[in-house]
């Protein structure tokens, strides 16, 4: 179980790439879950508020190891990324007394608010069209900015329009899984 | 603010993004840095790149805001505040899974995302006005999103050329 979700939590790319992994280990080589229950579990792990993978590992660390299962899992799959992100942060506090830290400016900032720019675009994939969805981003955008209310408020409020807004949703991600896991 | 608020904002917004890394950068950009100023924007921007080209989840650059505020506890505290919620996964596979079917849930996250889009643009644009103060910081800007969505290439590949690519103009001129 360890090595699974370690090798898991050494996967690229969120998600997707995590999910990959996951389920050459557990469908195709092992067979320890049919690929109807890998999908299930993953459709139930979408609507988790943790991010899916972690629900996916508590999942998976359970049904096959209970609650010890569970802390087994969680800890190989978050221990990659946990030393790299701890490791990259004190990277930075040693940048920060030097002098390449006033190239930051010119590097990686602004390459990050880009990158922030490419996950708002990826999510929003089916916004960026004359729809109602663009005119319930546009909204969010200009309460935001220019009225400078709060984004969790915006947020919430957004959630209970789209419960009312989109009652008939078509699923149209029911086989190819979207990055929801990011 | 205390370790304690941190984790409670932390998990809070995770909870409401549903885990979502991009997502909660609006909330902790309002919140922790335009709001309780113990973060600065680069700082928020450094810990999302860290996101960008580590493996594993997405949301876990919350780690990286932990160590920065409060060292190794921090990192610790905020990795659980993102991390417990995932029990819920438990109860959910016990029988109610008929909750994934239900079309409220659905329409709710579908408004989440779409109105999600919105706040992270808006997000950007405040945060650009703070941290992108020289010309070459623009067209490091422009030359990343041109690498990853027009020529499609890596994040991994496209951020240290943008970086070299910021050194270069800035040895230039």
């Amino acid at each position: 179980m360890f090595s699974i979700f370690l090798r898991a939590g050494l996967a690229f790319g969120g998600g997707l790439g995590i999910l990959a992994v996951l389920e050459e280990e557990l469908v195709d080589k092992r067979r320890a879950v049919t690929k109807e229950e890998f999908l299930t579990i993953y459709g139930i792990g979408r609507i988790v508020p943790s991010g899916t993978m972690t629900a996916l590992a508590v999942a998976y660390g359970y049904k096959f190891g209970g609650l010890p299962g569970t802390v087994i899992a969680l800890a190989a799959l978050s221990l990659p990324v946990f030393v790299l992100t701890i490791a990259l942060t004190i990277a930075y506090h040693y940048l920060r007394n030097s002098r390449l830290f006033d190239l930051l400016p010119v590097t990686i900032i602004p390459a990050a608010l880009a990158l922030i720019v490419v996950a708002a675009l990826k999510l929003g994939k089916d916004v960026f069209r004359p729809s109602r969805e663009l005119i319930l981003a546009g909204v969010a955008f200009a309460l935001a900015l220019f009225l400078r209310l709060n984004p969790a408020l915006i947020l919430l409020a957004g959630g209970v329009v789209g419960a009312f807004a989109w009652q008939k949703v078509e699923e149209e991600s029911g086989s190819k899984p979207k990055e929801s896991g990011k | 603010m205390s370790l304690w608020k941190l984790a409670l904002l932390i998990a809070l917004f995770n909870v409401m993004t549903f885990g979502n890394g991009p997502v909660m950068i609006p909330l902790l950009q309002t919140h922790l840095v335009e709001g309780a100023h113990v973060l600065t924007e680069d700082q928020l921007l450094y810990a999302f790149t860290i996101a960008r080209v580590t493996p594993g989840q997405a949301n876990f650059y919350v780690a990286s805001i932990g160590y920065m505020l409060y060292g190794m506890p921090g990192a610790i505290v905020t990795t659980l505040a993102i991390i417990l919620p995932g029990y819920i996964m438990i109860p959910l596979l016990h029988g109610l899974e008929h909750l994934r079917e239900s079309r409220w849930i659905k329409g709710f996250t579908k408004g989440l995302t779409v109105t999600s889009v919105g706040l992270i643009l808006a997000a950007v644009v405040q945060i650009a006005r703070g941290t992108l103060t020289q010309p070459i910081a623009w067209i490091i800007l422009v030359a990343t999103l041109v690498m990853t969505q027009l020529l499609k290439w890596n994040i991994v590949v496209a951020l240290p050329v943008a970086s070299c690519l910021g050194l270069l103009l800035k040895w230039l001129l």
